[in-house]
């Protein structure tokens, strides 16, 4: 986007709010769904950030939005779907975005508000990550349109990612029903031009009118609503059949159905094998309900189909069953080879499955050979990190005694030697609670580890269950003050001067002994000496025992808190406690050459905790400071 | 331009250089240039410290994904970078490279070894129909900071006439599109990266 140059006085509106229609700009994927929300007239979003999502609440944020819409970062996946259903029972057209497994934690609401409907409009975003590019699985959340019946809509450019949450929110508005707008991390990632349309005004409110033989869904209710959830999808079917979403073009007697981001495949790899005039296409953005007669008229046209969709064979297995339905003659081909139900497609894939299909050799490009044995760049954390010093004083108190319960943020990144922070791990929250059981099964002293953010998101039941089954861990709340892995997004542990007016900060601690644990010590980690005592004397204790290690993210004190730390480490004197401190400790800052082992100043996040494992190693004042 | 060139950049370098930015301002300069634009980029667990692929697409292309021997060009933030992503170079592509290496942690704590300079010459001269080697980090610095050695390596690529638009585009979007107090040093190290190609050739 091209920020306008600010005349003194004004404040400039940002790109995405601006009334221009026709104006062209790019934007990431994930901006171009918050630019289709406002076309919209989106009045409300609700969200719970996560990799690939995190940019579509965060640029809501950013640009403020002048009162159009209501912006809310909500504790967990399914509290931003209750918030959401809720306004859009209130009548607000509504934006719920999340990632993939967040909507796991969602699904509960979502599988009967498809049944009670929502007046207002609703969307969810779920930004799903083939080839779990920054998430622990890759699950394939179409199966919840199905699941839940949700009309969906699978953008593939940021311009389809712009008009189909538009159209999608419209939608959901018509038919008062849930509407899945399903992306992947290439679609939320990738930047392209975007052609405006015009802003409009926020949706009118629509009013709510009490009917509990609807909205409240006890056993006499739901069965009605199910009914009627099958009628609704039957009118979206009918909407998906005539979607500008869904086309056809190409001519010939093989046909490729496809849809997502293997659209974008398909287009280039028709285009560099100079086949488009060999095969018809039909484009699915809009993907479900399936448009069953333009599927049969398209069938019908072809001997054989391929169809491309990265994960489940979803689409493949309808289109199966639509074939043997109707008895058409023609062979249908999809998952195999190189079209794997994991990970991700590419050009090459396509144009490898496309020359299976027309019965030619693929020919495709021609790499160097890969460089063996090069040293590995995994993602590390940061030089200053709290994570680091907590980590590698428990390490110092438990060594390989204890196993480590891990959870999901910056602090996961523990699990790399040396300090190997990490046995297990399933998903947000479990560090607790998967310790609780496995501290019962095995008898071994277990250690939970869980961010702010985690702990607000799903930790505490996990706690109350720790304390109520009396189980026998150590919690440590890696309080660092912000949900750091995903960018800094607000929590109820944030302080309240960052906060600002909107939101009310909630204390840790109060809450851990709010949910009866007595045992609760907070500590400061880069006071290593204090943290391995605290941790010593827990050691000995039983019961469900609660360490918060309080010390705010490094790259969040500097560029939020405005906290910058003017000291750096400098190694006074080599020696073998320096060697051992860069073999325990693994900071990033530190380098070796041949005069030694240094601590880069550029890189080193003044956390000094270098000086308390190694003695010749001293403070002095950062040169530009 | 009747017919633009389809042409595909792979960018890689280290979470925390700047790279993406970089990917952006390149790929606002082509769209600026009236061309088709698709660029792409991963993040999460990239941006600690980890790899940072990025791509830009001009001409057409609607995948933002660039497979291996795809890449009509690849701009290198960091030489060893550079060296893992020789496999996405495609025959007759060429490569510009930072020649100043950000070690890995295993390389810090000596448990691996950084590849010699000359063997990542070796390979990128070997498989590459062009390439160019700059120390961007220190022209960056010559600039005003180290940050603005990725527009050294973005005004050098525009230098090569390799793009379909020149180093005047490149200046032109920075214009338009960086804060105000860091357009005359990004505009110093595109000149730096433009002249490191001149003498080059």
């Amino acid at each position: 986007m091209s920020e306008p140059t600010p005349t003194p006085g004004t404040r400039p509106v940002n790109p995405l709010l601006a009334d221009e229609p026709g104006a062209r700009r790019l934007l990431l994927g994930n901006e171009a769904i918050v630019r289709g929300a406002l076309e919209a007239g989106v009045n409300l979003v609700a969200c719970y950030p996560g990799t690939p999502s995190s940019e579509v609440p965060d640029t809501f944020r950013r640009i403020g939005g002048g009162g159009r819409y209501r912006l809310e970062y909500s504790v967990n996946e399914k509290v931003a779907m209750e918030v959401g259903a809720g306004a859009a029972l209130a009548g607000a057209l509504t934006l719920v975005t999340m990632k993939h497994v967040g909507v796991n934690v969602a699904a509960d609401p979502l599988l009967t508000m498809t049944y009670t409907g929502l007046p207002g409009g609703l969307v969810l975003l779920s930004a799903d990550d083939p080839g779990c590019h920054a998430s622990q699985n890759e699950q394939d959340n179409r199966t919840y349109a199905r699941f839940a019946g949700m009309p969906c809509f699978e953008p593939a450019t940021a311009q389809e990612a712009k008009d189909m949450t538009r159209d999608a929110l419209l939608l959901a508005r018509e038919l008062e029903q849930p509407v899945l707008l399903r992306t992947t991390t290439r679609v939320n990632h990738l930047r392209g031009a975007v052609e405006f349309g015009p802003l409009g005004q926020p949706a009118s409110i629509v009013p709510f009118e009490r009917n509990p033989r609807r909205f409240v869904p006890v056993p006499a209710v739901a069965r009605v609503r199910h009914a009627e959830l099958v009628k609704h999808l039957g009118m979206a079917r009918e909407k998906a059949e005539h979607s500008p979403w869904n086309t056809v073009r190409g001519e010939g007697r093989f046909g490729v159905i496809a849809s997502g981001i293997s659209r974008a495949y398909l287009s280039d790899a028709l285009h560099e094998t100079g086949w488009a005039d060999r095969v018809k296409v039909l484009d699915l953005g809009m993907t479900w309900p399936l448009p069953e007669d333009l599927l049969t008229d398209f069938l019908s046209q072809c001997d054989a189909v391929l169809v491309l969709e990265e994960l489940e064979p979803l689409l493949e297995n309808d289109v199966r069953a639509l074939v043997q339905r109707t008895n058409l003659p023609v062979a249908v081909s999809g998952k195999g080879g190189a079209l794997t139900i994991y990970g991700e497609y590419s050009t090459q894939t396509v144009t490898q499955a496309l020359a299976d299909l027309l019965g030619e050799t693929a020919r495709l490009p021609i790499a160097c050979d890969p460089e063996t044995a090069l040293p590995v760049r995994p993602p590390n954390l940061c030089p200053g990190c709290s994570h680091r010093a907590l980590y590698y004083a428990v390490r110092k108190v438990f060594g390989d005694d204890a196993v480590y319960s891990s959870d999901i943020g910056c602090y996961t990144l523990g699990l790399l030697p040396p300090l190997r922070m990490a046995d297990f791990l399933f998903c947000m929250g479990s560090s607790v609670s998967a310790g609780s059981g496995f501290a019962t099964a095995s008898g071994k002293p277990t250690l939970a580890f869980i961010g702010d953010s985690t702990f607000f998101h799903s930790g505490i039941t996990g706690l109350v269950n720790a304390v109520f089954n009396k189980h026998d861990l150590i919690v440590v709340v890696l309080d660092n003050g912000t949900t750091a892995m995903t960018g800094h997004q607000p929590n109820p542990g944030v302080v309240q001067e960052v906060l600002g007016n909107a939101c009310v900060h909630l204390d840790i601690e109060a809450v851990v002994r709010g949910c009866g644990v007595a045992d609760v010590v907070k500590v400061r980690p880069f006071n290593v000496k204090s943290t391995m005592k605290a941790l010593a004397e827990m050691k000995e204790r039983s019961g469900v025992r609660v360490i918060i290690a309080e010390e705010p993210c490094v790259l969040y004190a500097r560029r939020t808190l405005k906290k910058p730390r003017n000291q750096v480490a400098y190694v006074a004197e080599q020696g073998p406690s320096v060697a051992d401190c860069l073999e325990h400790l693994a900071c990033p800052a530190f380098f070796r050459d041949d005069t030694g082992i240094h601590v880069d100043e550029n890189l080193c996040g003044g956390c000094m905790v270098c000086l308390q494992v190694a003695d010749t190693i001293k403070a002095r004042k950062r040169s530009d400071a | 331009m009747s017919t633009p060139a389809r042409i595909r950049i792979y960018l890689t370098g280290v979470g925390g250089q700047g790279t993406l930015t970089a990917t952006t301002l390149l790929a606002r300069t082509a769209l600026d240039q009236g061309l088709e634009v698709t660029s792409g980029e991963i993040h999460g667990m990239a941006q600690r410290g980890g790899v940072v692929e990025s791509t830009i697409l001009l001409g057409g292309w609607k995948s933002p994904k660039i497979g291996h021997g795809e890449a009509d060009l690849i701009l290198g933030f960091e030489p060893l970078e550079t060296l893992r992503g020789m496999t996405h170079l495609a025959a007759g592509g060429s490569v510009l490279s930072n020649t100043e290496p950000l070690p890995p942690v295993g390389v810090s704590t000596g448990r691996e070894a950084y590849p010699e300079m000359e063997r990542i010459r070796a390979k990128v001269e070997g498989c590459a129909a062009k390439s160019w080697f700059l120390p961007c980090r220190t022209l960056g610095l010559q600039a005003g900071s180290v940050q603005a050695g990725n527009s050294v390596l973005l005004g050098a690529a525009c230098a090569t006439g390799l793009l379909p638009f020149g180093p005047d585009a490149l200046e032109a979007a920075i214009r338009i599109h960086l804060a105000p107090k860091l357009m005359d040093m990004n505009l110093r190290a595109v000149e730096l990266g433009v002249r490191a190609v001149a003498s080059a050739s």
